[in-house]
């Protein structure tokens, strides 16, 4: 570990509406380092899953990267030319998505939607890529593997298309895998089996991978480095033992809080107050200030910066500059 | 294959509904002897004719005898042309078809470049421009565009020959005609259909995959957008073999559609019957051929 795979720096991302543009990422930065799992955790619209899609250059036709720099390597995303890019996609980075219901072509078979990749990518053969399709199912718990390739989508379980998802995803054995919230849209059971076969191939390769969930137990589970983001912004960057040990930031530490522990016994479950701004009636100062315990006036003035805490441990809090903050 | 089957032995019963409206209908409006001899004749000479025709039976009994020859093929023959009334229809049902189908190709190949491009680069000056000429091809009158073409085509620059059917050439401008409004209605559809299947999520996928994005949207996205298409496709084509009248006239163009409306007005019922029968025939295997398509297009569709 160690070495820098992914470095995104002052990422801006906006998106044309009917209202004018809205930035749903505001200046993010963060890097992925070789063979690490980073966890990027926020709420729904915290633009956690717009980063990732931004990273992998498929934004919606009406979102657009206004600003920042994105290095795969020594390669500058931004400026590669769109053939360049496509070559990455898949193949060094691939991405699963949080609905493997939706996330399949319904009119294709398993079969022709896993060779697309080894086809395009590895410059396999038809038949030589329908074994190595056959493979990756078997690796990722698919046992009768070659009647899957025939099936269709519908024809599969939500826990199973996810499976051919991850499997479609590490086909060309991708340096990066990031993975969009892919336990949330399944049963607790299958989520399990998800989260094992994510471990399994965090200890079994050196893929580095990128998991972007709400969830805590996924990241406790997963997670070398956390990034937590809020409205857009990263508000704290620690190593995921520092993360539940110290959080610094008050959102991060809302965040804890609302996780229910297994030996407390309370009547209410706590929660942070209030919802995440909407991007077009954004606050000023800190953007977490409505919703902080700690919030004052200055909070409302000044817009804090991410401030190191100790190590590579940051946050976005200015009270945590004067010593103010205690948590 | 069963499903073929049995979808053909359910036309039975649809295609005996269709003879019977048609035969009620035709016999309640009017009376063909009255057209059929001069102005002049006796009451006499005209009820001679009709117990002859067979006009004077209770309506059953004539359905029972009218079925009873249908049976064996036979619709009767035409009061006005004295011949077969199926020889008839027979003789114009190829100059109908050749027609429909080349009105299709017209449809097909403008809609369909047209809808993705519009799709694809939605909300800019050629979206504009593409759904604009949609809207004025709905909006032009057949007779008009017809008649424009045969004056621009014909009579100018005397290219294509103004009417008449016989060669490939003489194809070409009733067939732009009825394959432009056509075209119009697809291309819009075609544009909504591929707009809210580029919005879904197995797109995302496909671009995360690496794919070139011709073959995202020629491949993934095409083929899902393609099933509403097909049902305006089997609509328009039961449309273009039940009748073109105007394009019909306008380019003297010897189809069903003539045919038919010209035996209405004449209440030349055993035309009528024939050309209602044959007609109803070709909008059910439009049907059953869009539901067939339907199948290779989309696996989730599974007929019982």
């Amino acid at each position: 570990m160690g070495e820098e795979l992914l470095k995104v720096d002052g990422l801006k991302v906006r998106f044309k509406t009917d209202d004018g543009y809205i930035t749903t990422v505001n200046g993010v930065s963060f890097s992925v380092k070789k063979g690490e799992t980073l966890a990027i955790v926020g709420e729904s619209g915290s633009g956690k899953s717009v980063t990732s899609l931004a990273l992998m250059g498929i934004l919606p036709p009406n979102g657009e990267v206004v600003d920042g720099d994105v290095t795969y390597k020594d390669k500058d995303l931004r400026t590669l030319s769109k053939k360049d890019y496509r070559k990455i996609r898949g193949n060094d980075i691939s991405m699963i998505f949080q609905e493997p219901m939706t996330a399949l072509n319904p009119v294709f078979t398993i079969g022709f939607q896993l060779r697309e990749p080894l086809m395009l990518h590895e410059g396999l053969s038809k038949k030589e890529a329908q074994a190595r399709g056959v493979e990756m199912l078997r690796n990722v718990g698919i046992s009768d593997a070659e009647k899957v390739m025939g099936r269709f989508p519908h024809q599969l379980s939500g826990g199973m298309r996810q499976r051919v998802m991850i499997a479609m995803a590490l086909s060309c054995n991708p340096e990066l895998l990031i993975a969009d919230e892919p336990t949330t849209a399944l049963d607790v059971t299958i989520q399990a089996q998800i989260l094992t076969l994510l471990r399994n191939l965090k200890e079994s390769s050196n893929t580095s991978i990128m998991i972007i969930t709400h969830d805590l137990g996924v990241v406790a589970e997963l997670a070398d480095r956390v990034i937590v983001m809020y409205a857009g912004e990263v508000v704290e960057v620690a190593t995921v033992h520092e993360l539940f040990e110290s959080p610094q930031h008050p959102y991060t530490k809302g965040l804890l809080d609302s996780m229910p522990k297994i030996h407390d016994v309370v009547n209410e479950l706590y929660s942070i107050e209030g919802t995440v701004p909407n991007p077009a009636e954004m606050p000023q100062g800190c953007k977490f200030h409505p919703r902080c315990p700690f919030g004052d006036e200055e909070c409302v003035q000044t817009h804090p910066n991410l401030l190191n805490v100790k190590g590579d441990h940051a946050a976005r809090c200015i009270k945590l500059a004067k010593k103010e903050l205690v948590v | 294959m069963k499903y073929l089957l049995k979808s053909l032995l359910k036309t039975i019963p649809v295609l005996l509904l269709i003879t019977m409206i048609v035969f009620v209908l035709m016999r309640l409006t009017g009376d063909p002897v009255s057209l059929m001899l001069p102005e002049n004749a006796t009451a006499e000479e005209r009820d001679t004719l009709r117990e002859s025709l067979g006009l004077n039976d209770p309506l059953p009994v004539q359905y029972l005898a009218f079925l009873g020859d249908l049976v064996k093929g036979d619709f009767g023959d035409s009061f006005r042309y004295n011949m077969d009334a199926l020889d008839l229809v027979l003789e114009r049902l190829p100059a109908t078809l050749e027609l429909a189908i080349a009105s299709m190709i017209v449809a097909v190949i403008i809609s369909v470049p047209l809808g993705i491009l519009s799709a694809i680069k939605r909300n800019s000056v050629l979206d504009l421009f593409i759904t604009g000429g949609a809207v004025v091809g709905k909006a032009m009158p057949n007779f008009w565009l017809g008649i424009m073409l045969i004056l621009f085509f014909s009579v100018t620059f005397q290219l294509l020959p103004v009417s008449g059917r016989g060669t490939l050439a003489h194809l070409v401008l009733p067939a732009i005609t009825l394959g432009t409004g056509i075209a119009a209605e697809m291309t819009r559809l075609i544009r909504s259909s591929m707009l809210e299947i580029l919005g879904q999520d197995f797109i995302r996928t496909a671009r995360s995959k690496g794919l070139r994005e011709t073959v995202v949207v020629n491949q993934h996205a095409f083929r899902n957008a393609l099933i509403p298409v097909v049902t305006i496709m089997a609509l328009q084509t039961a449309t273009l073999v039940g009748g073109t009248l105007i394009t019909e006239t306008v380019f003297a163009w010897p189809g069903l559609g003539q045919l038919l409306v010209q035996a209405v007005n004449l209440r030349d019922m055993a035309v009528v019957q024939a050309a209602t029968f044959i007609i109803a025939i070709f909008v059910i295997l439009s049907n059953l051929s869009a539901d067939l398509i339907y199948r290779l297009l989309d696996p989730r569709i599974k007929y019982e």
